[in-house]
Parts: C-alpha cells; sequence; structure tokens
C-alpha cells in the first residue's frame, strides 16, 4: 500500500490508485477535463497538473500512479502557472459565447477558469471554428466549444458499447465526429451530454429553454423501467424541463436511460387533466363530483365478483395500496398488476426479486439471460453487465428467440424452453459453467414466463437454480428482470387476485361475457382493451392512452414526478420519490383519488394523509420501512408449476425500447427517436441514391 | 449681561424676524426649479429610464436569450422564455418586464453580454392603467427602434468610462 | 287694505329683504373669490420662498388653479365613513363655513359699508370665533376615528386657549374706544392706529389670531406628520371643502379684525391728498391683503409648536402678559385721565 505526502498531509491508498484520487482523498480538489472516475484515462487535458518533488515537471496526476514515498504538491507557484497556463491554452481556441450557450452557469470550464484561470487571454489571431456534427435528434452539438476531452468517445466506446464517435485530426484540427454523421445506436447516449465538460454536447430537446439558475431541482426515482434509476427532476414553474442521473452506485450509477432523461415532454402532451364521463357513447368534460356520482351509480350495488381491478406499469405503491384497499370493502378479489400476463408466483418473495442486486452483477462469473433482452428492458443493468463483460471475468450465454447486439459478446443457447430445461437438468455444456461458478446468475425475463405456460417455465428456471448451485450462502443468482416500475411494489402488496380472484386473463374474459361489469384501470393502458366487453370502465391515470379511450370515467391522476410515490424496482429495493412538479389542471395524486372516491361508494378509507396511507403500506409490506435498501428475500419453498413446455422462443416483451409506457407514447422525442431505431428517418448521406 | 442679550432677543422676537427676513430675501432669488413638461434638466449619459431591447444595424434583434438580466434582476421583474428559432440560433419567445416591479437599478444593462436590453433616456411613459405597465418584448422592441439614436449616442459618450 | 298690504309686503319686507341679500351677496361673493385665490397666492408665495414656481399650468399663471381645484372637489365622492354618525359628520363642515360667512355681518369694510352695524359687533364676532370650536369638536367625534377624534381635542383645546389671550387683548382696545361698534373702533383711530400705541398688543393679538386659525406654527390640530390631517382626515370631496372654505375664511376675517383693531380699517395711514383719494374699501382690502401675507409668510418661516409649547406659551406667556397690559392700559388711561368720553 502506497503512503505518499500530498501538501503534507500522509495518504496510504490502494495500489492502482493514480495521484489524482490520493489528491481527492487527502481533501484537495484537483482540476481536470478529461479525467473521470468510470472512464478509461487519456490524459490529455493536462488540467491535473501537479508538482512532485525531484520531478523535473509538472506530473499530470490522473495518469500517474500513486507511488511509496511520492512527494506531491497542488498549491506551489509551479502548479499555479501550469494551470493558468493550461487554462489559457484551452481558452484560446474555446469561444465567448457563454451566453448562448446551454451549458453555461452548470459549465466545468466556466467554474475552472474562474478558479483556476488567469481572467486575460493574450491570443489576438482567429479562433479555430469547427463545424457542428450530427449525433441524432437528442444531442445537440456546437463542435468549436470542444476542449477534445475524449470523455464521449471513452463514454461511447467503453460503457455504452457502441464505439461509434471518435476524433479525426490531430492537433488544433482534432474533430470529435460520429461515423458517418449518424445518430448514436445506443440507448445510453444522454451521458454524454453529462459528461462533456463544455457545451459542446448539449441536450436537443433542452435547448435554450432553460438555464441552470432557474430549475428547482428535486431528487426523485425514474419510473420508465424497473430498474429504478436515481434521478434529479429539473422544474421550471411548473413544468419538467429536464431529467438528469443522480449518483446511485448499487442502482444506476451516474447514467440514466435515453428513455428515462427524455421522455419528459411526454408530461406535456396528451395529459388528462381533468375528469371525464361518457355521456351518450361521447366521454364529456366532467366535475369530480359528476365523475364520482357517475362511478357511484355504476358501482354501487354490483356484487364483490362483479368488479375488478387491474394496476399499470407505472402505478405508484400507494396509489396500489389505496385501490387494493377500496376493492376489499367492495368485496372484490379480482386484481391483478401483471398486465403481460407474466406467471409469476407473488407467494415466494426470492421468486421475482433480482436476487443477485444490480451491483451483484459486478461481482458474477457467469451470468444465464433467459427471455430477455436486458439492452432494451433496462438499458443500465445492461451497462452493468458490460462493465462486467470487460474485465473479462464473466462468461455471458442467453437463450432467446432471437440473438440481439447485447454491446457484449454472449454464447447464445437457444431459442426456448427446451434448452433451459436441458440446463436444469445438468445435460447442456453451460449448465457446467454456472455449477462450476463462484458467483452464477440466471437473469429471468419476463419474455420467458409471460406466456401461457409460463408457470413451467418459471418451475423450469427453479430447478436450474437449486441443481446448478446458483444459490449459495451469500449469494442468490437467481434473478428476475421485470420491465415495470411498479410491479415489484403491486406484488409485495399482494396486488394480486385474492380468494377465488381472477388474474387479468380472467377479468377480460369475465368482462367479454358480462360477468364482470366494472374494471377499474389504474393506470393500465398495456392490456387489450377491446377485450373489457360492455363493462363500465373506470380509467385513473396521467395519459390519454388506450385505457383512457375506452374508459367510461376518467379519473385525472399524476404522473410518476408529480406525487410522492413509493417505488421498488427489480432488486427489491424501495425507493421514495418525491414530487417535482405539480399535476395539471384539475388531476390530483392518485391516491387521494381513490380516497375521494371511496366516500361516495360508501366505504370511507381510513387514511387522509400519506402518513396514515404509508402506516397501512408498511402493514401489507413491512419490508417498505427500509428506504434506499435492498430488502432481500429468503430463499426456499417452491414457485412456479412444473408442466409441459411448448416449443415456442422466448421473446422480449419490450418490441420497442422507445415507447413503453403511456409517457413515453406522448413524447415527441420518443417517437423520433423510436423511428430513427426503426431506420425510418436516417438522413441521407451523399452515398445513398 | 448675556442673559440680558438673551431675554432682549427672545422678548423682541429677534429670532423670529431674522427667519421671516430670510424668508422674504428668498422671495427675490431666481427659481431652482424648472417648469417641467416645458423644461427639461439635462441627462446624464447614464441616465436609467425606460428599457429598450435593442436591434443590430441590420435589423437582427440583439438578444440572445442568455438570462442574465433575469438571473441579476433584484426586483424579478424580467421573465424571460427562449426557444431555438427557425434557423437554430437561441432568441426569447418571451420577454416581459413588469415594470411596476422594476427598481430601475440598471443591473440588466450591466449583465446584458450583447447591449441588448437597456435603460434608455426616457422617463415620461406614465400610464393610465397598470396593465399597460407589464412590458412586452414587442413594447420593449419598439422602444428600442424609438430611442435607438439617443441610446446608441449615450452609449458612445459613456463607453471610454467602462 | 289688499292694496295696502301688498303695498307694505313690498316696501316692509320684499324690498328690505332683496337689499339685504344683495348685500349679503355682494359681500359674500367677493369674499368667497377671496378665499378661492387666497389658497392661490398662499400656493404662489410658499413657492416663491421655498424657489420654485408654484401652480403656473392651469391658466396664465396659474390663475385658474383655485377653479380646477374647486371642480375637482365638486366632483369626487364624498365618503361617508361607516362608523361615522352620518348627520352630524356632515353637520360639522356646514357649521364651520357657516360660522366662517355669518361673521363677515358685522365687519364694516368702509365707512357705513356694514351689513349691520351691530352696537355690539365686537362682542358678536367673539361669540361666532368661539362657536367655530364646534365644528371642529363635532368633526373630530363624529368621524368615529381616533386621529379624527385626537385632532378634535387638541384644536378646541387651543382655540380656548388663546380666546382667553385674545380677549383681554380686545379688552384694552375697548378701553381705549369705549364702545363695542366696530365702526366706531375704526373712527377712533383717526389719529392714530392702536397698532401703534398698543403694539406689544397688535402682536399679541395676530400671533393668537394664528392659533386661533389654526395656522402655521400652531398648526397642530391637522398636523400632517403625526394626526395626518386632524379632524379633517375622514373628509373629502364638498365636506372637506367647505372646511376648507371656512378656514382660509376665517383667515381673512382675523385678518379684518386685526385691520378693525389696530390698522385703522377703512382709513387711508394719513389723511393725506394722495391717500385719502383712494376710496376706504380698498384700504381695507389692501390691509388685509397685508395681513394674510404675513399670513402666510410666517407659515415659510416658522416651524411647528410642539404641543406641550403651543399650551406653555397660551397660558403662561400671552395670558399673564395681556392682562398686565390691560392693567397698564387702564392705569395709564386713567392716570393721565385719556378714557374715552362717553359714547
Amino acid at each position: 500500500m502506497p503512503t505518499l505526502t500530498i501538501d503534507g498531509i500522509q495518504v496510504t491508498v490502494e495500489p492502482g490508485t493514480t495521484v489524482l484520487q490520493a489528491c481527492e482523498l487527502a481533501g484537495k480538489e484537483i482540476p481536470r477535463f478529461c479525467y473521470h472516475e468510470r472512464l478509461t484515462i487519456a490524459g490529455n487535458c493536462r488540467m491535473c497538473l501537479v508538482e512532485q518533488e525531484k520531478a523535473p515537471k509538472p506530473i499530470a496526476s490522473c495518469a500517474m500512479p500513486a507511488a511509496d514515498n511520492m512527494v506531491i504538491k497542488t498549491d506551489t507557484p509551479l502548479v499555479k502557472k501550469a494551470r493558468e497556463g493550461v487554462m489559457e491554452f484551452l481558452l484560446i481556441n474555446h469561444p465567448l459565447d457563454c451566453p448562448i450557450c446551454d451549458q453555461g452557469g452548470e459549465c466545468d470550464l466556466q467554474d475552472q477558469s474562474m478558479g483556476y484561470g488567469k481572467g486575460s487571454s493574450r491570443y489576438d489571431e482567429n479562433k479555430r471554428a469547427v463545424t457542428d456534427k450530427y449525433m441524432g435528434p437528442l444531442i445537440e452539438t456546437v463542435m468549436t466549444r470542444c476542449i477534445q476531452c475524449t470523455r464521449c468517445i471513452r463514454f461511447a466506446q467503453e460503457v455504452a458499447g457502441v464505439p461509434e464517435l471518435g476524433a479525426i485530426g490531430r492537433g488544433e484540427d482534432m474533430q470529435i465526429t460520429t461515423y458517418l454523421e449518424q445518430a448514436m445506436t445506443s440507448e445510453l447516449s444522454g451521458n454524454v451530454i453529462d459528461l462533456c465538460p463544455v457545451g459542446a454536447l448539449t441536450s436537443k430537446p433542452y435547448a435554450f429553454t432553460a438555464r441552470a439558475w432557474e430549475l428547482r431541482k428535486t431528487e426523485s426515482i425514474d419510473a420508465m423501467d424497473a430498474v429504478g434509476a436515481n434521478i434529479r427532476v429539473d422544474v421550471r414553474g411548473r413544468e419538467v424541463m429536464r431529467v438528469l442521473p443522480r449518483l446511485n452506485e448499487d442502482v444506476n450509477e451516474e447514467w440514466l436511460s435515453d428513455k428515462s432523461r427524455f421522455a419528459y415532454d411526454g408530461l406535456r402532451n396528451r395529459r388528462l387533466d381533468r375528469p371525464y364521463v361518457r355521456k351518450n357513447g361521447k366521454l364529456q368534460e366532467a366535475s369530480w363530483a359528476e365523475a364520482f356520482a357517475a362511478i357511484a351509480a355504476h358501482v354501487k350495488g354490483l356484487q364483490g365478483s362483479q368488479i375488478a381491478a387491474i394496476a399499470g406499469d407505472m402505478a405508484c405503491t400507494e396509489s396500489m395500496t389505496a385501490l387494493k384497499d377500496l376493492m376489499g370493502k367492495l368485496g372484490s378479489t379480482n386484481l391483478d398488476c401483471r398486465q403481460d400476463g407474466a406467471q409469476i408466483d407473488p407467494s415466494n418473495r426470492a421468486g421475482y426479486l433480482f436476487n443477485s442486486g444490480i451491483a451483484g452483477i459486478d461481482e458474477a462469473d457467469a451470468i444465464l439471460i433467459v427471455g430477455s433482452n436486458p439492452r432494451r428492458e433496462a438499458a443500465l443493468i445492461n451497462a452493468r453487465l458490460r462493465k462486467r463483460y470487460l474485465t473479462g471475468k464473466v462468461k455471458i450465454a442467453l437463450i432467446g428467440a432471437d440473438q440481439p447486439q447485447l454491446t457484449y459478446k454472449y454464447e447464445y443457447l437457444g431459442a426456448g424452453a427446451a434448452t433451459l430445461k436441458d440446463i436444469a437438468e445438468g445435460k447442456h455444456a453451460f449448465a457446467e459453467v454456472l455449477k462450476g461458478a463462484q458467483k452464477p446468475m440466471l437473469i429471468l425475463g419476463q419474455g420467458a414466463i409471460a406466456r401461457a405456460d409460463g408457470a413451467a417455465v418459471l418451475a423450469l428456471a427453479k430447478q436450474a437454480a437449486d441443481s446448478l448451485g446458483l444459490v449459495k450462502d451469500g449469494w442468490n443468482g437467481f434473478n428476475m428482470l421485470h420491465t415495470a416500475a411498479a410491479r415489484v411494489g403491486a406484488l409485495d402488496l399482494g396486488f394480486v387476485p385474492g380468494q377465488g380472484g381472477k388474474d387479468v386473463a380472467g377479468i377480460l374474459a369475465g368482462a367479454q361475457s358480462g360477468e364482470i361489469k366494472a374494471v377499474w384501470l389504474l393506470g393500465a393502458d398495456e392490456i387489450d382493451t377491446s377485450k373489457l366487453g360492455s363493462a363500465f370502465v373506470i380509467y385513473q391515470g396521467s395519459h390519454g392512452d388506450a385505457g383512457a379511450k375506452r374508459a367510461d370515467v376518467i379519473l385525472p391522476g399524476a404522473a410518476y414526478v408529480e406525487k410522492d410515490a413509493t417505488w421498488v424496482n427489480t432488486e427489491g429495493r424501495v425507493q421514495l420519490g418525491r414530487r417535482a412538479a405539480a399535476p395539471p389542471g384539475d388531476a390530483r395524486e392518485d391516491w387521494s383519488i381513490i380516497r375521494a372516491v371511496s366516500e361516495p361508494l360508501g366505504h370511507k378509507l381510513p387514511y387522509d394523509n400519506l402518513g396514515m396511507l404509508r402506516r397501512r403500506m408498511l402493514e401489507l409490506a413491512p419490508h417498505f420501512s427500509g428506504v434506499d435498501k435492498r430488502s432481500s428475500a429468503a430463499w426456499g419453498g417452491a414457485f412456479g408449476t412444473a408442466g409441459a413446455v411448448t416449443d415456442a422462443p422466448f421473446a422480449s416483451t419490450v418490441a420497442d425500447f422507445f415507447l413503453t409506457n403511456p409517457i413515453a407514447r406522448a413524447s415527441a422525442t420518443m417517437a423520433e427517436c423510436s423511428a430513427l431505431a426503426r431506420g425510418a428517418a436516417q438522413p441521407k448521406t451523399g452515398t445513398h441514391d | 449681561m448675556a442673559l440680558l442679550d438673551r431675554g432682549a432677543r427672545s422678548i423682541f422676537l429677534w429670532e423670529v424676524v431674522k427667519g421671516l427676513g430670510l424668508t422674504f430675501a428668498y422671495m427675490f432669488k431666481p427659481r431652482a426649479t424648472l417648469n417641467y413638461p416645458y423644461e427639461k434638466g439635462p441627462l446624464s449619459p447614464r441616465f436609467r429610464g425606460e428599457h429598450a431591447l435593442r436591434r443590430y444595424a441590420n435589423g437582427e434583434e440583439r438578444c440572445i436569450a442568455c438570462k442574465l438580466c433575469e438571473a441579476i434582476c433584484p426586483a424579478q421583474a424580467i421573465t424571460i422564455e427562449a426557444e431555438p428559432r427557425d434557423d437554430g440560433s437561441r432568441r426569447t419567445t418571451r420577454y416581459d418586464i413588469d415594470m411596476t416591479k422594476c427598481i430601475y437599478c440598471g443591473f440588466c444593462q450591466e449583465a446584458c453580454p450583447v447591449d441588448a436590453i437597456v435603460e434608455g433616456p426616457n422617463f415620461e411613459f406614465a400610464t393610465e392603467t397598470r396593465e399597460e405597465l407589464f412590458y412586452d418584448k414587442d413594447k420593449l422592441l419598439a422602444n428600442g427602434e424609438r430611442w435607438e439614436y439617443e441610446i446608441s449616442r449615450n452609449i458612445a459618450a459613456d463607453a471610454p468610462y467602462r | 287694505m289688499t292694496e295696502s298690504l301688498w303695498q307694505n309686503l313690498w316696501t316692509g319686507y320684499v324690498f328690505p329683504g332683496g337689499l339685504i341679500l344683495v348685500h349679503i351677496l355682494m359681500l359674500l361673493v367677493p369674499l368667497l373669490v377671496a378665499v378661492a385665490y387666497l389658497t392661490l397666492m398662499e400656493r404662489k408665495v410658499l413657492a416663491a420662498m421655498s424657489l420654485r414656481m408654484g401652480p403656473n399650468v392651469v391658466g396664465p399663471f396659474g390663475l385658474l388653479q383655485p377653479l380646477a381645484d374647486a371642480g375637482k372637489l365638486i366632483f369626487k365622492e364624498t365618503i361617508i365613513p361607516s362608523g361615522a354618525n352620518k348627520f352630524l359628520f356632515l353637520a360639522a363642515p356646514c357649521i364651520t363655513f357657516i360660522l366662517a360667512m355669518i361673521a363677515w355681518a358685522v365687519i364694516p369694510v368702509a365707512d357705513g359699508w356694514v351689513i349691520s352695524n351691530l352696537n355690539v359687533g365686537v362682542l358678536y364676532l367673539f361669540a361666532i370665533s368661539s362657536l367655530g370650536v364646534y365644528g371642529i369638536i363635532i368633526a373630530g367625534w363624529s368621524s368615529n376615528s381616533r386621529y379624527a377624534f385626537l385632532g378634535a381635542l387638541r384644536s378646541s383645546a387651543q382655540m380656548v386657549s388663546y380666546e382667553v389671550s385674545m380677549g383681554l387683548v380686545i379688552i384694552t382696545v375697548l378701553l381705549c374706544v369705549g364702545s363695542l361698534n366696530l365702526s366706531a373702533i375704526v373712527n377712533a383711530q383717526k389719529t392714530v392706529w392702536f397698532a401703534i400705541p398698543l403694539f406689544p398688543m397688535f402682536i399679541v393679538f395676530f400671533i393668537s389670531a394664528l392659533a386661533e386659525t389654526n395656522r402655521h406654527p400652531f398648526d397642530l390640530p391637522e398636523a400632517e406628520a403625526e394626526l395626518v390631517a386632524g379632524y379633517q382626515v375622514e373628509y373629502s370631496s364638498m365636506a372637506f371643502a367647505l372646511f376648507f372654505l371656512g378656514e382660509y375664511a376665517n383667515m381673512i376675517l382675523m385678518s379684518g379684525m386685526t385691520t378693525i383693531l389696530f390698522l385703522g380699517g377703512w382709513l387711508p395711514p394719513m389723511d393725506i391728498a394722495p391717500f385719502n383719494w383712494i376710496p376706504g374699501v380698498v384700504w381695507f382690502c389692501l390691509k388685509i391683503f397685508v395681513l394674510l401675507f404675513v399670513f402666510i409668510w410666517v407659515r415659510a418661516t416658522v416651524p411647528r409648536y410642539r404641543y406641550d409649547q403651543l399650551m406653555r406659551l397660551g397660558w403662561k406667556v400671552f395670558l399673564p402678559f395681556s392682562l398686565l397690559w390691560v392693567v397698564l392700559t387702564a392705569g395709564v388711561l386713567l392716570a393721565f385721565d385719556l378714557l374715552p368720553k362717553g359714547v
């Protein structure tokens, strides 16, 4: 363990630590542009120069490994002069267009030139100008501002796994460009905006709309997928202006998928901002009282078995608790949260969690992905997989309908349940790999179980986990990868069919046959609404999507950033999302709507505020008290139903990464990205006809 | 003796008489005031009056929506909304000044990197309703056109001291 | 019979009544115009003394300013506070205004030019001006406002205080004249104006007049800084205008009284050629004008008294001083046998 002296402070660091990291440990701030903790070291900006005793010239601290008995000085006149010199060089070709630059106010170059620069330039000649590059509908480029730190190149190469960015030319003529000026084909491309220390890469949808200092920042949780990425929502007035990632080493590190980052413009479009009631076959604007009266007129007097409720993929646990309680009081057991029909066994918690944890991927040495395309279903987990893959210490295999590009190499084992069965029975070669691994992982996607024989597939997976030793002391290698932010929370709360209750398929069948007379859709848009028959449909949600179109009464609810809500991600981590903006118009937080409806229905729910509701939630799911902690479940018992499996291949449930939920579907940016991904709107280059 | 002196002064109201003499003498002094609507005093080139948004000589508006004036405004009288114009340049879609909030401190023109928002020499913009004092971008640009000659002259006059 | 009754009615009632009416109008119309222009003069003089212009926009040299002010006051809404006693609230300005007007009934503006040549004119004047305090105290009370009430209390206390010394000053004059008739008082000054032998009394009377009319530096009742506008605070529009008119008419009245008592009324300064060509009424007006100018001049010069100073001056300086002078004058008149012979 090298021990070195930094400005007279002795620090002992891990071998392999750089001088820059050692300086940070000693509490010394070192300015930098190209260095980034999660990227490889480039050492090309020279901003991190420090003085080392007995060295002939200043050293680039980011690239110098810390060695024993080094004496580093960070506050000498030499260091100051070196920094000023580097800063002056960087600014030679940097335009002074901070007033029109979106990075202005949160720019590393601005901050550091204030902190370490000289304040004046001796450069009188013309500045270099660089043509802007096209990087797709998400990233705005002003390449004249680029200081060639190459963070974006390294990110694309290393984290995103799409080596589409690069530099051409050298010296003053060096330019960052994309391959053939095409959009980045990554679902993590937005992160280069955060990485760029200057305003060369900025957000296109956010362009010129707000300034960093005007924004009210709220820390919240993303609900676009089941990863539960930690986000910061920036709001101006009552409009969400942008969404940024927040550091959480265990979940999203500091990345965010493009859907989570850019779908916010969907929060403004197609919003349900007032209640509607269907009169004479047409939805008409109504007041809350009218909507409640319509609900009471149709639902009161129905038997419990004639009422059903389906929770959508973005429903918060609070609203599901309230709806579950209301259904209980109405005598209904027809509840379900599994819109896709996934045959999950809610009784065994370990059977539906990502038990290894997302951070567990960093330790895994053999991974079998079954019926999932993690790149589309959970882009951030895919980034983790790639990160682990890059260490070369893991073997990855996949069972699925096709062989998707996953940004890392994997062994394709087969298409469907037969292969899984081979592995579970130890007949397959990869079974030996899993058996021999220290920390093996099985990632079971929704594609494998959201089908008629899903329960049997689940039982196979359970069998594999047991027979191949995926579960050991301190390691649980059975992982289910969810796609819906609401799913794990709903399963934890028991928003599933009760005694004699019907699941989603049963509810739809019942509605068609007339057996079920009223259906409450809590943001459920992914079901086939044409199968709701003549049932009275109450749709509660934020966007005018499929469910609202079929509804008889629409109750306008809040989107995920507009409510204080609890989310449980795929690994069972309970996280609190905070309200960043107010819901539009008459829309209200969802739990309070259900609480309000409960009164005209004659079954007043016993909570008047969020605190009381959360106490009730803790009764249903005591582990919700451990906020931000991953509450693991004990392995044991059985889940799934052993039975015959079909030969149908495991297809991912997410067909289009950009359009998985009502908010994303209402977003123009996402529509553009989706079209681009499907190849519809690629701009023509000179080589095309 | 002093006592007597003081007593005599107070009995004969000497101070009052002296004061009356002074005020009477002042009646014949030249007036210090201006006959305002017909006469006006000189204005410094730094005078901070009614706001105006300027244009370049080619007609392009100067404001680039950097929002520095909005940020510095101590009375929070300025509201700006911006978005890319069709040609991709950064422009305001809304530039409002609530003249009833404004304290005429001049920070906005100090903050402006392109001399777009300036406080011109006009101080005679009283209105009959409050609403007329909520200036929008059109009004400010119109002011800029109306006062451009004076404003540019003032800026030139003050330039050596900046 | 009927014919003579009609004749009687004409000669006995209608004609003299009409004549009186004409007399009254001949006095009141110029008086009200004078009041209006006194306000303009006040603003102009004050402006000149503080190096300003004064009103100069309405009409040439601002000469139509009083009309504009009057028009504004007339057309404004009379606001009656919800807690006010409506009847008294509206009666108070009327009382003030009427009292300021009827006092003029006994003022001789020239030899024989008087509506009612009362033989107890001084007493009448004194009584009327004492009644003025009612208008103020009623206004203060009926407004149902603390400011107005405090202002009214101050005002009445002040008026009562200075009336005492004023009464004693008048007594000294009466001692020299031997009559309560105002014309007689003027005629008694044919040889010398009383301002000269009774100079200290003249000063005391004038200062008391300032206090009596609530003028600077004794304008505590309406001290803006402390009591907003004193008893007038709740008044607006015409009700306020009546107070205003009353107050300024009182100023002119007090100037008139001072002229009659001390400056020889309509008499020219010297009964010699160029002076006695000028009619008496012009002399009278001229003297009033000068006194009004002094009123304004004092306003421009002297800062406001504190309330305790005001009371101290009234009770501990003016009262003993004027009392002393009554005794002194009486003594001198007796000792040198200068008492006026029975009138």
